[in-house]
């Protein structure tokens, strides 16, 4: 159940600078990936972070004047938007993350009026997904499983490898619609 | 005296839907041949052609008036199955006028449009609607102008950008879907938007489909029939109802089979926008259930044909696994084997019982 065939979702590649930009800026969702490549290939390159106040990532970080970190993703999110608000032409924009923060990193960056030519995204990390319930529109958050229970309206959803970049999440599907409550066992499949 | 409007059927509940008799000799039988395999299957949309319901634009059959009554439910149920992205205005308003001035050209007894500058003057007699609003002013009609256009319109239609060397859905009026769903879809490019579908992405079709598309000219729209089956006369089949549908599958008997079990076809046309660059899709969907299809020598036999020979993969992915045994076993005791001309045409002018 792993591969449903379905050839739409996106793949990633290792990140690389890229050189026609003027200036890099990288967001991770994660203070362990390792950006060290990167600063080598462009020393200027920008690091936000997510590191909560009570990791000890956050405690052990010495300060640097090209790393920022945040307290949430979604610090970092809203953050990021403002910063694009501002920028002008000659940005690139590399994240890496889970695959939920990638596309909302990328929705930022679309809504900036940036072109997908400027910005990059590479998958690190967890492959728990964001899950959309087609049947009340819930988002389920850091669904590792097959089947999960919806948060809003109970059903026993089928994570569908249906990918919608907007909405940054999988497609779930009411699993025993046809005979209710026929629900196969979940397998741990996105860890 | 022009298309004469069963203004009571429902598509749910008690499901009162039925054809007449001139409605299923018009129907359009999706198999030309005695197998089916997906391919770029696209045809100029002009009026000649195998079918009846090729003859206009857009096809208004005796179902118009209770099928935009039933897309109105939907709507109110649920009002994201209509969804335009901003940047899709100019799209809009080329839909509005393509679908006002096809059907007041083709059934001028029903529909009128005086266009004076940008005041327009919109008539629809079998929904009885007298409408005046300047042609650009969303702010002069009741909704967005996609909206205000498709609820008098039967079937769905989505409006596709092209970037890119792509095609993305920004847009759509979605309420009689076979299974898919416009609000995750929504933004979609056009692999993206097919991604489900089984064999088709192996075998090249939507790399050549798009190619296609992405060539199309304005004022030379294109079709192509695709189809699937649903129980009952139901339109809304949509992954959000899957819930209220699905069980329906579990109810199909050799007793009621050929009541329940309906062919559903989609006549999909596709139309280059003048001002917008954007292509319209129309997704127009016709019910015929099992017991009229039988009424048709030739396409009873072909569709037992049809079914017989179906990859799995695709009864599987149009749902049709839970029933297809009993349908076919009910055909075959009629199918003699005897070959059968190409094409969809009925081969007959009235119906047998």
């Amino acid at each position: 159940m792993i591969d449903q065939g379905i050839k739409s979702r996106p793949t990633y590649d290792r990140l690389q600078i890229d050189r026609t930009g003027l200036r890099h800026l990288l967001v991770v969702d994660a203070p362990s990936y390792p950006s060290g490549s990167l600063v080598v290939e462009a020393a200027e390159l920008e690091v936000w972070s997510v590191a909560s106040l009570e990791s000890e990532a956050a405690l052990e970080a010495p300060p640097h004047q090209n790393r920022r970190s945040f307290r949430s993703v979604r610090h970092l999110l809203d953050r990021l938007g403002h910063h694009l608000k501002q920028e002008k032409m000659g940005l690139r924009l590399y994240a890496a993350g889970k695959e939920s923060f990638l596309w909302d990193v990328y929705s930022a960056a679309q809504g900036a009026g940036m072109d997908k030519r400027e910005v990059f995204l590479s998958h690190f990390g967890s492959l728990a997904r964001r899950v959309h319930c087609v049947h009340c529109r819930t988002f389920n958050e850091r669904v590792t499983t097959t089947i999960v229970c919806c948060e809003g309206c109970g059903a026993n959803l089928f994570v569908r490898d249906h990918f919608s970049r907007r909405l940054s999440a999988f497609m779930g599907v009411k699993v025993d619609a046809e005979v209710p409550g026929d629900v196969p066992p979940a397998e741990q499949a996105y860890l | 005296m022009g298309v004469q409007f069963k203004t009571n059927e429902t598509f749910r509940n008690e499901f009162s839907y039925k054809n007449s008799e001139a409605a299923v000799l018009r129907f359009p039988f999706p198999f030309g041949e005695d197998k089916y395999m997906y391919s770029v299957n696209m045809e100029p949309h002009v009026k000649n052609g195998a079918c009846p319901v090729y003859e206009h634009a857009f096809d208004v059959d005796e179902h118009y008036v209770a099928e935009c009554r039933e897309r109105a439910l939907v709507l109110e149920g649920d009002p994201k199955r209509c969804r335009v992205l901003p940047h899709m205005m100019p799209a809009q308003w080329d839909t509005l006028e393509l679908i006002m001035e096809s059907l007041a050209t083709d059934y001028p007894e029903h529909f009128s449009l005086t266009r004076d500058g940008s005041d327009w003057h919109w008539i629809n007699r079998p929904l009885n609607i007298d409408q005046r609003f300047v042609f650009g002013d969303a702010n002069t009609l009741p909704y967005e102008p996609l909206e205000y256009v498709t609820r008098q319109a039967q079937g769905d239609f989505t409006l596709q950008d092209q970037r890119d060397h792509n095609l993305y859905v920004d847009g759509g009026m979605v309420t009689c879907q076979a299974d898919w769903s416009l609000e995750f879809d929504i933004g979609m490019s056009f692999h993206e938007w097919h991604g489900p579908v089984p064999l088709a992405h192996d075998i090249g079709v939507f790399d050549r489909a798009l190619q296609y598309l992405l060539r199309l000219q304005y004022g030379h729209p294109v079709r192509r029939l695709n189809w699937t089956m649903t129980i009952n006369p139901r339109m809304d089949t949509s992954p959000e109802n899957y819930p209220d549908w699905g069980p329906d599958r579990t109810t199909v008997t050799a007793e009621n089979v050929a009541q329940k079990v309906h062919l559903r076809v989609e006549l999909q046309t596709l139309f280059r926008l003048p001002r917008s660059n954007a292509i319209l899709f129309g997704v127009r969907c016709y019910l015929i259930s099992l017991e009229d299809i039988e009424r048709v020598e030739k396409w009873r036999k072909r569709l037992h044909r049809v079914l017989k020979s179906l990859p799995p993969e695709l009864a599987e992915y149009k749902g049709l696994t839970r029933y297809q045994d009993l349908v076919m076993s009910r055909l075959s005791a009629r199918d003699d084997g005897a070959t059968l001309s190409l094409g969809i045409q009925p081969d007959q002018s009235s119906l047998t019982n």
